[in-house]
């Protein structure tokens, strides 16, 4: 039930004012963006229509204070199948953009620029895909320099940036490159002797995986009971986080391959994380052949939004592929 | 005030490291008084056999440049080792393979018929390969042999500091030597002669910050805008991932950075790094277009890793034994002879 004195009809117009927010009252409320919101797969709490529908409405407390409105990343997969062809992301940064003004903040954590290692090189302002890093000049030990800096209100806690500084500068909570590491080599995985070390029965195989490309919290559960000591499932926040550093240390250590796991193309939750995930590896694997390494130790594979239960057969055919290009390998070794 | 003893060596180098200590000009003055040079082939006459013959630890501090490449660098590095109380790896390829550290892409073989019977200068009709022994009748000429891999100087000793570039910049050369002389050195296994961050803290060209790159040309294809930045102009530039300390030099000559002072602090593949920043530099929503200007870099293996291939950990996973373990092997052979 909603009373009818709480509603505050100037909110509608506020939104409407703010750039982007122009076609709010277009909205037929059809839910199509719910039933196409990459978001909602993961967290059913999110519903887009909803918070359209609220913010029409002038429920201004509600709206303004939810976390949901932060939720959602522009990934733009309702943009094109909504009939109105309203830009919901836009909407969606329309209704921040007051929330801001009034106090709201987004959840934390977002990713944070160390200054004094920054070197204001511009590759994570370049590589944010929403344009949520700015060079900003500080004043740091008597000079003046340009530093990037991380505007927590348009952070998507994505990674790309983390995974892109040169200079390790970039922090974020959960996947900062220790953090991952930890993951990795949890229980001496690392450590212990791979298959073509002569050390274990089957190849050894590191899956970083992005963790949109398994949908729920149930699935993901599931695919814990996948992890033995010839798998180890670690989960990245997008394949765009992924390093080639971590991949070439893990193939250094101990691993018999790397299976890179992204979202199918045009259902990244984050724009074009997915694209440079593959983009990384393909590069990564065109120097692998150039320095006479097998290539197909390392594998983007990818997960579309639909597939249910997907990873357990990529992960076999992935084996079942090392498994012959390395035996025929090592016959060739001297 | 006693002197210190000093020596420096080439291994595999072009010579541009020698020429990097020459270039202190009259600072060499200032050193000739707190230091007495006892070994430095590339200017003084002195002998293996002199170092031979010296104590060891009766050089205080020896600059190593050059990467081991043949049984004679090998054998050097262990010697010069031995006379030393501080052994600096000096310049890019005793630190981290250089250049020449691209030839363990092809390996030794390859190299040696590259450089004596392909390479378009050559005039050798009978196709003549060196050999490492050679019959004359005055009596036996030998060469040293070429090792499997090359190798840094840290992959067959013990290092104690290493002051990077390709060659290191004079400036920096005398800031080093400084420290050693007044004995202010940081803790050991730490870069010498260079400055906090990266490149792009010393690069005056200015950086939109948001522009992408929607194909990738090499230096000699365009004449490039003297105050933008490189990487927006779609010329690949190493400067985010390598370490500062030569003041930008390139940079300010109209040329890309091409990496030789190495990865920055807390990182260690340079190679790896690159990569993730120039495909982040690449422009495009879709599959099809990252793959398109990804595409656009030629060379991507010898240009991300122009310098640090032969440390890197891209060669580290290689097949069966790992180059550092092959080393570890080859060191222990070395040790025993």
């Amino acid at each position: 039930m909603i009373a009818a004195r709480e509603l505050d009809l100037r909110l509608a117009d506020e939104i409407m004012a703010e750039p982007g927010g122009e076609h709010l009252l277009t909205c037929w409320s059809c839910g199509t963006c719910a039933a196409t919101c990459l978001v909602r797969r993961f967290n059913p709490a999110f519903n887009p229509r909803r918070i359209l529908h609220q913010a029409g409405l002038g429920l201004r407390q509600q709206v303004l204070s939810s976390a949901e409105i932060w939720q959602c990343s522009a990934c733009d997969a309702c943009y094109p199948r909504c009939p109105q062809q309203i830009h919901i992301s836009q909407v969606m940064q329309a209704i921040r953009n007051v929330a801001l003004r009034e106090g709201y903040q987004a959840p934390g954590p977002c990713a944070q620029v160390e200054a004094a290692t920054c070197s204001g090189c511009a590759v994570c302002t370049r590589a944010c895909p929403y344009k949520a890093i700015e060079r900003v000049t500080q004043r740091m030990d008597g000079q003046e320099r340009a530093v990037a800096y991380v505007d927590g209100n348009l952070c998507q806690r994505c990674g790309i940036c983390v995974a892109v500084c040169p200079s390790r500068a970039i922090r974020l909570e959960e996947f900062n490159d220790s953090e991952l590491l930890t993951r990795i080599g949890a229980d001496g995985w690392l450590e212990r002797p791979g298959w073509l070390q002569g050390g274990a029965e089957a190849p050894r195989i590191l899956a970083l995986v992005c963790q949109w490309s398994i949908r729920s919290e149930v699935e993901w559960a599931g695919l814990q009971a996948l992890q033995s000591d010839a798998l180890r499932l670690v989960n990245l926040p997008c394949s765009g986080r992924v390093d080639p550093a971590m991949i070439l240390l893990a193939l250094n250590q101990s691993a018999d391959g790397v299976l890179v796991v992204g979202c199918r193309e045009g259902e990244c939750h984050y724009q074009r994380g997915t694209y440079l995930g593959r983009g990384k590896v393909m590069l990564l694997r065109e120097m692998m052949a150039a320095l006479g390494l097998p290539p197909e130790r390392v594998r983007f594979a990818e997960l579309g939004a639909l597939d249910r239960d997907a990873l357990r057969p990529l992960v076999a055919q992935f084996r079942q592929c090392l498994t012959e290009v390395l035996t025929v390998a090592l016959r060739g070794m001297p | 005030m006693t002197k210190i003893n000093l020596a420096a060596y080439w291994a595999s180098s072009c010579g541009g490291c020698d020429i990097a200590i020459v270039e202190l000009g009259e600072h060499l003055l200032e050193l000739a008084q707190v230091a007495d040079i006892v070994f430095w082939p590339a200017a003084t006459d002195h002998k293996y056999a002199d170092i031979e013959a010296m104590a060891d630890g009766f050089v205080d501090v020896t600059l190593f440049n050059g990467a081991i490449r043949t049984e004679e660098d090998a054998h050097i590095a262990h010697l010069l080792r031995r006379k030393s109380k501080l052994l600096i790896a000096f310049g890019s390829c005793a630190m981290e393979g250089c250049v020449p550290g691209l030839s363990n892409i092809q390996g030794p073989d390859h190299a040696l018929r590259r450089a004596a019977l392909e390479a378009p200068s050559n005039d050798n009709p009978q196709g003549v390969l060196p050999q490492g022994r050679y019959a004359m009748p005055e009596g036996d000429l030998t060469l040293p042999r070429l090792c499997k891999t090359l190798r840094t100087l840290e992959q067959v000793t013990t290092v104690d500091y290493a002051l990077p570039g390709c060659p290191p910049n004079y400036d920096q050369v005398w800031k080093a030597l400084q420290a050693i002389i007044a004995g202010e050195l940081p803790a050991k296994g730490s870069l010498l002669g260079v400055d906090p961050r990266t490149v792009c803290d010393q690069c005056p060209r200015t950086r939109q910050g948001k522009l992408r790159v929607s194909a990738f040309r090499r230096p000699h294809e365009v004449i490039a805008d003297p105050e933008q930045c490189f990487l927006e102009q779609g010329l690949v530039c190493t400067g985010p991932a390598t370490h500062a300390g030569c003041g930008a030099l390139c940079v300010k000559a109209n040329m890309p950075c091409r990496g030789c002072y190495g990865p920055p602090e807390g990182v260690v593949d340079q190679g790896a790094a690159l990569l993730n920043a120039i495909v982040a530099s690449c422009d495009g929503q879709s599959d099809a277009d990252i793959r398109r200007v990804v595409s656009t870099i030629v060379d991507p293996l010898g240009t991300f890793y122009r310098f640090g291939l032969a440390n890197s950990l891209l060669q580290g996973a290689r097949l069966g034994a790992t180059a550092g373990d092959a080393c570890a092997a080859q060191t222990h052979q070395e040790e025993a002879r």
